[in-house]
């Protein structure tokens, strides 16, 4: 019962992956809500409160999960955690309609919590739809509990849920200890409670689901995938969008007045410091808010659309064979999609794949050959004005790299691959809602987690510079960059300060090429240098954080040499075919 | 009518066609991984209904309600036994 308390009551929301939790979660707690990593792990747990009758609840929506005994992923450990600790009081078990009898092997194990449970039996309507009748009674007499049922997504049923929640109690089911008795139970109950007059996908959904999955059809649907990205995050974002916020409100607003005031601060290397070439605000947050925030917003909104879509995954069922010979599965396709976007986010998602081994591998192509936007929108603009075939040979030596190297990476690594299995949602229209949602916390997540790496990196750059060590580099690096790749000394220059600041370098490269001092072939070379380093000093500092130094810098000791031998080579190969492009 | 022996109606997911239809006989469990485990989450267990939407690349089929992708040497383990037509 509810009652009043000195604590506000703790709700958890479980359930399967893909039963529209999230969006229970979205019409209970309204908008205010928070992502915050689970001590000690970095999966997002999303906390919430809503009022419940005169009560306020706190309200936490836990990873989707298809179990919480046995062998669980990261997410089930910590949804497990979650429910088990005192951070529960009381569980609503969210239930896709169509799919109740996978959802009560997860009650099964549910009741061997003894908190009480409401169960939330949603998308009945999509249900009806498919001629799947579940009698929401009938399963509360067999399961003690009340059952309410909902259409999340319309509203409808949540009044009724916030109700019921006054009845919630323990399950009464049988103690159920090993996982096929709990398969027995399930398809018991399943069949006394459902009734089903047709197995079938609704055909609109079936066809749409079939062409995203299928080759013939679905390189095409991932060709236009991609023209929308190109369209929305690297005109749209990276070039409208940057140059308001980069040229109009820092350029005549952030940055004039953060120097206005530094002017009153007597030490000059503080000055430098906060508002100098490197400084923290003129270069670190100029840098993370001015340039690759639209970019990555922008991103956030169309990757949100289409992982809502159903997308995604279909994409996983035909590149699995292509990851699988360079050690991934599938599933691998999401964070390399991410890394289009920003690759610092998408070595943080590696941890979605099941074994250290994979993770390593995505880490290290992700580092070595998927170029973020910022670097697409360098690539296009320079090699866009020289030649479609300058473009494929940069592309073509990119891709041609990443193969040879996570195929000789999943031969040489130590542990294993897990299989492809993965659950196919369904393809559905996302609702805006939901998608804004998503990108607001991701955009916060980019705030709090990749802008203090950008602002570390700057830092970093002005000690560097402050000592002499910036120059040092450069100039250590101008024989190779000249007797090896063929390129002027300046780009030695180029190269050290794109590692830092991605813009700088392609700024830096575009001013070279504008300028005439980059002939076509020049601009190919230094393109796919840039391409095969490590993106930025945040990926770096991602990968610190994720697999520790001693695995970042190795990866930075072997990625080296291969952008470099590999520009070589390219150097050498088109002047002995003498290309011009 | 044309009479079967059980052992014609009983066969690994992964030498079916697409459209084939029937339910979940038995799933074979993996000598190291967590094969058995994760697809008795996701409700591939015996008694539940398959469809085999696709063969290639990769297999998909109808489980329940749910769409499921998986590899070759995962659809070896499952064995359905297929409607009678």
């Amino acid at each position: 019962m509810l009652r009043l308390r000195a604590h506000p009551l703790k709700i958890a929301l479980v359930g399967n992956p893909n039963v529209g939790k999230s969006v229970v979660f979205g019409r209970l707690t309204g908008r205010y809500a928070t992502v915050s990593n689970y001590p000690g792990t970095t999966v997002a747990v999303t906390k919430g409160r809503a009022l419940v009758g005169a009560e306020v609840c706190e309200i936490v929506d836990t990873p989707g999960v298809n179990a919480i005994e046995g062998c669980l992923t990261e997410d089930e450990q910590i949804a497990k955690a979650v429910l088990v600790g005192d951070e529960t009081d009381l569980m609503v078990q969210v239930v896709d309609a169509r799919n109740i009898r996978r959802a009560l092997m997860l009650t099964a194990q549910l009741a061997a919590l003894h908190k009480p449970v409401v169960v939330a039996l949603n998308m009945v309507d999509e249900a009806l739809e498919r001629g799947i009748a579940v009698d929401a009674n009938e399963l509360a007499r067999e399961l003690g509990v009340p059952v309410v049922e909902l259409v999340a997504i319309e509203g409808r049923g949540l009044e009724a849920l916030r109700k019921a929640l006054a009845d919630a109690r323990p399950l009464s089911v049988p103690a159920l200890r090993d996982v096929s008795s709990q398969v027995t139970w399930a398809h018991e109950v399943t069949s006394r409670v459902r009734h089903i007059s047709s197995l079938s996908l609704a055909t609109v959904q079936e066809a749409l689901s079939r062409a995203t999955r299928r080759p013939l059809t679905g390189i095409p649907i991932l060709a236009l995938v991609l023209y929308s990205l190109y369209l929305f995050v690297g005109v749209f974002g990276a070039q409208t969008l940057v140059r308001f916020f980069e040229e109009t409100v820092f350029g005549r607003f952030v940055n004039p007045a953060a120097i206005a005031v530094m002017a009153f601060v007597p030490l000059p290397i503080v000055r430098d410091f906060v508002v100098g070439e490197y400084g923290v605000i003129t270069m670190g947050l100029t840098y993370a808010i001015a340039i690759v925030l639209p970019v990555v917003a922008t991103f956030f909104l169309l990757f949100g659309f289409l992982e809502d879509s159903g997308y995604i995954p279909r994409l996983a069922v035909f590149s699995d064979r292509i990851f699988r010979a360079m050690g991934l599965n599938g599933k691998a396709v999401l964070p390399m999609v991410l890394g289009l976007g920003c690759d610092t986010m998408a070595t943080m998602t590696t941890r979605i794949l099941a074994t250290p081994k994979e993770r390593l591998i995505a880490i290290l192509l992700l580092a070595l050959g998927i170029p973020c936007s910022a670097q697409l929108a360098t690539i296009l603009g320079i090699l866009g004005g020289i030649s479609f075939g300058a473009l494929l040979t940069l592309f073509g030596v990119v891709v041609a790299q990443m193969f040879l190297v996570g195929w000789l990476a999943a031969r040489v690594l130590p542990g294993r691959r897990s299989e492809f299995i993965l659950e196919l949602p369904p393809i559905r229209l996302p609702r805006l809602a939901n998608v804004l949602t998503k990108t607001r916390l991701r955009v916060w997540w980019y705030l709090g987690e990749a802008v203090p790496l950008f602002l570390i990196g700057t830092m970093l750059l002005f000690v560097l510079d402050k000592v002499h060590v910036l120059g040092a580099l450069a100039q250590a690096g101008r024989p190779v960059v000249h007797g090896l790749l063929g390129l002027p000394d300046e780009t030695a220059e180029i190269f050290v300060m794109g590692f830092l600041r991605r813009d700088y370098g392609a700024a830096g490269l575009f001013r070279l090429a504008q300028s005439g001092q980059l002939s076509a072939v020049q601009s190919v070379v230094a393109l796919t240098v840039m391409t095969l380093f490590i993106p930025c000093v945040a990926n770096f500092l991602m990968i610190v954080r994720e697999r520790g130094a001693r695995v970042a810098v190795a990866m930075l000791a072997v990625i080296t040499p291969i952008a470099v031998l590999t520009g070589a080579g390219l150097n050498l190969v088109l002047h002995a075919f003498a290309v011009t492009f | 009518m044309h009479l079967r022996s059980p052992s014609d109606g009983v066969r690994p997911l992964a030498t079916l066609p697409a459209g084939a239809s029937g339910t979940v006989g038995r799933v074979v469990g993996h000598h190291d991984g967590d094969r058995l485990d994760r697809l008795q989450a996701l409700g591939v267990t015996p008694g539940a209904a398959v469809v085999v939407l696709q063969t290639s690349p990769g297999i998909v089929f109808l489980c329940d309600q749910t769409e499921l992708a998986i590899e070759r040497a995962v659809a070896e383990s499952i064995f359905v036994v297929l409607a009678e037509e």
